[in-house]
């Protein structure tokens, strides 16, 4: 079990040369299915951001996320940050905003959103864009 | 019961997809001829310098109709804007300013909002009136503004609206109370010999 900001400015490796292509800047969750499906790194110097899958990478640890592979996946969806997001139930009455993402880092499942009033298990999530996240109501 | 709004605070109001996208917000609200039940909301885009969109949202794509927001399932259930202002023209603006009457024939005041039901019922359940000395005594220098229940005949003409003597009994000075009221209202009405 991890929290979103426990991975932020981790360092990114690859496994076989142990070079480093930057620190993890966000993870994309896909609300429906309830997984993160890419992470996002930014170069140390040349600040460009880089965007993997998940199944490109090999381990997220505690202290470093290791990458098979850099190539850019086939399709990067839009990312939208969860952490500081306002979540919305599907009645139309605000909850509050993200606090932090509850996941696993060995399989990429989202467990829980976490917020000032407590924790949204993952099955309660709908849909995530760019003005909130829906979540069913409880 | 479910929260009551004013119908003019929805304006603004974001219209909100199930997948967390806001496609627009509310410009104005909608209701069908006898005032019983929103048919619909106009809408703008949203920001400061977007202005009226073409498409509206008739209410049987509403999923929600909640406190901080109108959801829809997707931007699919928008629809072009003549399907809901046609019932707009005949009804909207009218029942805005017009006097209340009861059915006893007393003048009680003029409208002045329209309280509708959140969830997704779309029930308008009362009105916002700038009371008449006949109903709430008190400071001379303005009129009241209290809530008053629609009950569940309504006649609507174009310039007044009658409801039943007997609401005008259950009026409130804020919606908090006036939720109250409205269930003390129906409770009586059931109970009542007719």
């Amino acid at each position: 079990m991890m929290l979103f900001s426990q991975t932020r400015g981790l360092p990114v490796l690859t496994l076989t040369e142990a070079e480093e292509i930057g620190v993890l800047r966000s993870l994309t969750v896909d609300a429906r299915s309830g997984v993160v499906t890419h992470v996002r790194v930014r170069g140390r110097h040349a600040r460009k951001e880089t965007v993997l899958a998940w199944g490109a990478l090999h381990a997220v640890g505690p202290d470093a996320v290791l990458v098979r592979s850099v190539a850019a996946p086939a399709e990067a969806p839009p990312h939208h940050e969860l952490p500081g997001l306002r979540i919305l139930a599907e009645t139309g009455d605000q909850l509050g905003t993200v606090q932090d993402v509850v996941f696993e880092p060995e399989t990429g499942r989202i467990e829980a959103v976490r917020t000032v009033q407590g924790d949204l298990p993952a099955d309660r999530l709908l849909g995530l864009g760019e003005y909130a996240l829906v979540v069913r109501a409880g | 019961m479910n929260e009551l709004m004013a119908a003019r605070s929805l304006t603004t109001r974001p219209v909100v997809t199930l997948g967390g996208d806001a496609v627009a917000q509310v410009k104005d609200t909608v209701f069908d001829a006898a005032a019983g039940r929103i048919t619909g909301f106009t809408l703008s885009g949203r920001g400061l310098l977007s202005g009226p969109l073409k498409q509206s949202l008739p209410w049987s794509g509403v999923h929600a109709l909640g406190h901080d927001a109108v959801m829809i399932a997707d931007a699919g259930v928008l629809a072009e804007t003549p399907v809901v202002v046609a019932r707009r023209e005949a009804q909207q603006g009218r029942v805005l300013h017009a006097r209340v009457l009861t059915d006893e024939g007393t003048e009680v005041g003029t409208v002045l909002d329209v309280v509708v039901e959140g969830g997704t019922s779309g029930r308008v359940v009362g009105f916002r009136i700038a009371a008449d000395k006949s109903l709430v005594r008190g400071s001379r220098r303005r009129r009241h503004r209290v809530y008053v229940p629609r009950g569940e005949t309504l006649a609507v003409s174009g310039r007044a609206l009658v409801i039943p003597a007997d609401a005008t009994r259950y009026v409130a000075d804020d919606l908090p109370s006036f939720a109250a009221r409205l269930g003390a209202f129906h409770d009586g009405r059931k109970e009542a010999p007719s």
